[in-house]
């Protein structure tokens, strides 16, 4: 009769993989909420969303009260 | 390591503290924002730009409600990109780290991240409330917040392994990083802006930012504990034979 048996054991190597989707969403989010003046918007808007600044207007309580620089 | 469970975690736990900051900021922040805003509002009608009329008021309550829903949800976008920093640090440190439990390590990494890449960058370049920001030297000042930030984060990093590789204490570690970011801050250029606004609304804000963010760092450390100390995602279940 064969027997499977597992065992628990912790690693060490943390996932490249991980870490670069976790730097990734680290830098985007970052963009998004400190830093965008219309640029993610003019991707597919053009030159119309640095005057619209949709993503800076509605980020922009928590832009002010997490320290970042704005207007 | 599992992979996704990791990461599942760790933007889990960044989007729940996240939402605990942009809901308190709700609280005790808005007051603040509100009382700027109305400032900078009585400077549009002053100049012409815009008319103290029943119309206007409508349209600015719509906007600011539309802006503290924003709020929250920056709130949670915030809150997972600086949980997933968090949580690349705290996977590499979380044998070095002291403290017998996973939520005792995670409080400690987020005290240290707290006080390295927020609070003294916040003391050299403390929060404004709206007013008091030039839009001419936004970029400048935004270049200068992200490189005391880096700066600060990276000196804190690199004089804890200096420690390791020379095999000193920790506190040798610690003097050193003080020393250098004690430096730093002098040589670092002031936020060139003025600020014009009234000083018991600028000081309120910054109390109350500080605050709300100290409580995104301690949720973020209690939830990412917990949650790593219950599904354990640095154990891997290897067939054994």
């Amino acid at each position: 009769m064969s027997q499977s048996r597992q065992i628990s054991v912790s690693k060490n190597g943390i996932p490249i993989t991980a870490i670069v989707a976790l730097a990734i969403i680290f830098v985007a989010g970052l963009f998004v909420v400190g830093f965008d003046q219309g640029h993610i918007f003019s991707l597919v808007y053009g030159d119309e969303a640095f005057q619209d600044l949709y993503i800076h207007e509605l980020t922009h309580d928590m832009r002010h009260a997490a320290g970042f620089p704005c207007h | 390591m599992k992979t996704f469970l990791f990461i599942l975690i760790v933007v889990s736990s960044g989007v729940a503290a996240g939402l605990i900051h942009g809901s308190m900021n709700l609280i005790f922040v808005e007051p603040s924002l509100d009382q700027a805003i109305g400032i900078e509002n009585q400077h549009l009608f002053a100049s012409g730009e815009e008319k103290d009329t029943p119309e206007f008021w409508i349209k600015y309550d719509g906007y600011r409600t539309w802006q503290k829903s924003g709020q929250v949800l920056a709130g949670g976008i915030l809150g997972i990109s600086i949980g997933a920093l968090f949580g690349i640090v705290f996977a590499l440190s979380r044998n070095s780290l002291p403290g017998k439990t996973d939520v005792k390590k995670a409080l400690v990494l987020a005290g240290i991240m707290w006080l390295t890449v927020y609070f003294i960058p916040f003391l050299k370049y403390p929060a404004n409330p709206p007013t008091v920001g030039d839009p001419e030297t936004v970029v400048l000042r935004g270049i200068l917040y992200l490189s005391f930030i880096a700066i600060s984060g990276f000196g804190a990093v690199g004089f804890y392994k200096l420690s390791q590789k020379l095999k000193t204490k920790k506190l040798v570690a610690i003097i050193g990083y003080a020393a250098f970011i004690g430096i730093v801050f002098v040589v670092m250029p002031e936020n060139p802006d003025q600020i014009t606004a009234p000083v018991d609304l600028v000081n309120n804000f910054r109390i109350m930012s500080a605050f709300t963010v100290s409580l995104y760092w301690l949720s973020l450390g209690i939830i990412l504990g917990s949650l790593w100390h219950h599904y354990k995602p640095h154990k891997e279940i290897i067939p054994f034979n």
